[in-house]
């Protein structure tokens, strides 16, 4: 797209100057003006391509301040010229004053209708301005639109992938477990066995959890919905990570306000996310730190959405929403990392840690929930992860 | 001794299963890797209980399960499904009731499978 902008500054620079540009404009106007009246004095008063020259200062007064600039340049200019307007009556030429008188008069006319002329094409100006915003707005839309029909469709046949290869991983799961169990039996207690299955049963279990983390992630199609605060959902989450949370030494502050309203949520579900994120966070703070939740109600302003540095698709600004924040003191993300943390399989994480599928699960939630989610560094250091929820449609209209 | 008949179109999990029931002395387990011949080995074997997998390549496990529940001899035999379709989080590890029947989530450990068994038709 052409950038309509690109000229601005030239066409802002010549419109209504102040300052000492505006002393530049009009200094260079009035000697302007002043030269042309030396120039048919000096030639008599009869040379007309000298008396034309000056519509040019008027033009230009025009240009700089429109209507009113125009008016004032022809008025100089017809006083400039004024003196010869007696002198031409005094030596019995009354038809010359007259023509002066006609000429700064026809001085006004050009004066005012340049100026409106340039008031109309500013007006002009602004409204090609605001349709170009627009429709730099609509495409930027447009492409955010396109971006997460792509992202869906991505997320939708890694789903239906993710189901199948589940359901053909946990028959071989079944086997090998079960298959370690006997030997666990068969063994009759030879220690160096026995390590080695309970090694065996600590990869199974692993390969389990990722399996259990795909069945979820091509699951989550249809939410059981209820109206109820999300509080008390943040504080079992929280609770749940508890043991987790004391182990690492790491502090929590909580900042969850008592006058949210009710949300239409999912409660196992919306409080899987909390426990994924809790855990994201507690893993980015090994060996201590600290670990805030913040909830809060807002109508969204430009600001506030320009501060999360990523599009909120069907959010915008005046929508009334719920706010959750979860910020740790962690090292953060790298910046080039961020944009893929959501998708599936992709983890920061150290081998063995993370699944890389938390965080896509909690995404697909969220968007079920018609919320959003996104990820940022903290400037002080550490994440911040932002969810966005709506409100019950009832309780917007009641307080 | 309990009678277990283990349904699977996997031949190596009946197979574990199979070994892994009678270590403990207290189980025969027979085998049946074609769900359409379930009842038929039924017939043949009389189980205590049956261990039944729900995605079968000939037959749905559901179907099967239905067709023992009409049948006068094995209406009263219970049944476990063994599945993949279900996670532990949904069955508890020893399983629980969806239904008419039991289901267990695999992969199962030896010890919640004989619980579960142990839960129909005791120790």
């Amino acid at each position: 797209m052409t950038d309509i902008y690109e000229n601005d500054a030239v066409i802002e620079k010549w419109r209504n100057p102040k300052g000492w540009k505006g002393v530049a404009a009009i200094s260079f106007i009035c000697l302007f003006i002043v030269s042309v009246g030396i120039l048919v004095y000096g030639t008599g008063g009869t040379a007309f391509v000298w008396l034309n020259m000056m519509y040019l200062p008027i033009i230009l007064a025009a240009a700089a301040y429109r209507v009113a600039g125009g008016a004032a340049a022809a008025l100089i200019g017809g006083l400039v010229l004024g003196p010869y307007m007696p002198l031409h009556v005094s030596q019995g030429i009354p038809q010359n004053g007259a023509n002066w008188l006609l000429r700064t008069g026809v001085f006004m006319l050009v004066g005012i209708v340049t100026g409106y002329l340039f008031t109309w094409i500013d007006r002009q100006y602004d409204r090609l301005k605001q349709a170009y915003d627009q429709l730099a707005l609509s495409h930027l839309e447009l492409q955010n639109t396109q971006l997460e029909l792509i992202q869906a469709e991505k997320l939708e046949s890694i789903g239906r992938l993710a189901a199948g290869v589940a359901h053909e991983v946990k028959n071989p799961l079944a086997v090998l477990q079960l298959g370690i169990d006997y030997l666990a039996i068969a063994a009759g207690g030879n220690e160096a066995v026995m390590e080695a299955i309970e090694e065996m049963d600590t990869a199974i279990k692993k390969a389990d959890r990722v399996v259990k983390g795909l069945v979820d992630y091509s699951r989550f199609e249809k939410l059981d919905l209820k109206v109820q605060p999300l509080n008390p959902i943040i504080e079992e989450a929280l609770n749940l990570v508890k043991h987790e949370i004391m182990k690492e030494h790491i502090t929590v502050e909580s900042r969850l306000s008592p006058s949210l309203p009710p949300v239409p949520l999912d409660h196992g579900k919306i409080q899987q996310v909390f426990i994924n994120l809790f855990i994201n966070a507690v893993h980015a703070m090994e060996g201590g730190g600290k670990l805030t939740v913040a909830t809060s109600r807002m109508l969204l302003t430009e600001e506030y959405l320009e501060g999360l540095a990523q599009p909120v698709g069907r959010f915008g600004p005046g929508d009334d929403v719920v706010i959750a924040e979860i910020m740790d003191t962690g090292t953060g993300i790298p910046e080039d990392k961020i944009v893929k943390l959501f998708d599936p399989f992709f983890t920061t994480k150290p081998v063995g840690k993370g699944t890389g599928l938390g965080l896509s699960v909690s995404r697909k939630i969220i968007e079920l929930h018609a919320g959003w989610i996104g990820i940022r560094n903290r400037q002080e250091g550490g994440v911040l992860v932002t969810l966005l929820l709506k409100p019950e449609e009832r309780s917007v209209s009641t307080s | 001794m309990k009678r277990i008949l283990v349904v699977d179109d996997e031949a190596d999990l009946t197979h574990m299963v199979k070994r892994g029931l009678e270590v403990t002395g207290k189980y025969i387990v027979m085998e049946e890797n074609k769900g359409k011949r379930a009842i038929a080995t039924a017939r043949q074997f009389r189980p205590d209980l049956i261990i039944l997998d729900v995605m079968m390549p000939d037959v749905d496990g559901g179907d099967v399960a239905a067709a023992l529940a009409e049948t006068e001899e094995f209406k009263n035999v219970p049944v476990v499904f063994l599945t993949a379709i279900v996670t532990e989080e949904e069955t508890k590890p020893t399983g629980s009731f969806i239904g008419r029947h039991t289901f267990l989530a695999k992969p199962v450990n030896l010890k919640n499978l004989i619980t579960c068994i142990e839960n129909h038709i005791g120790a």
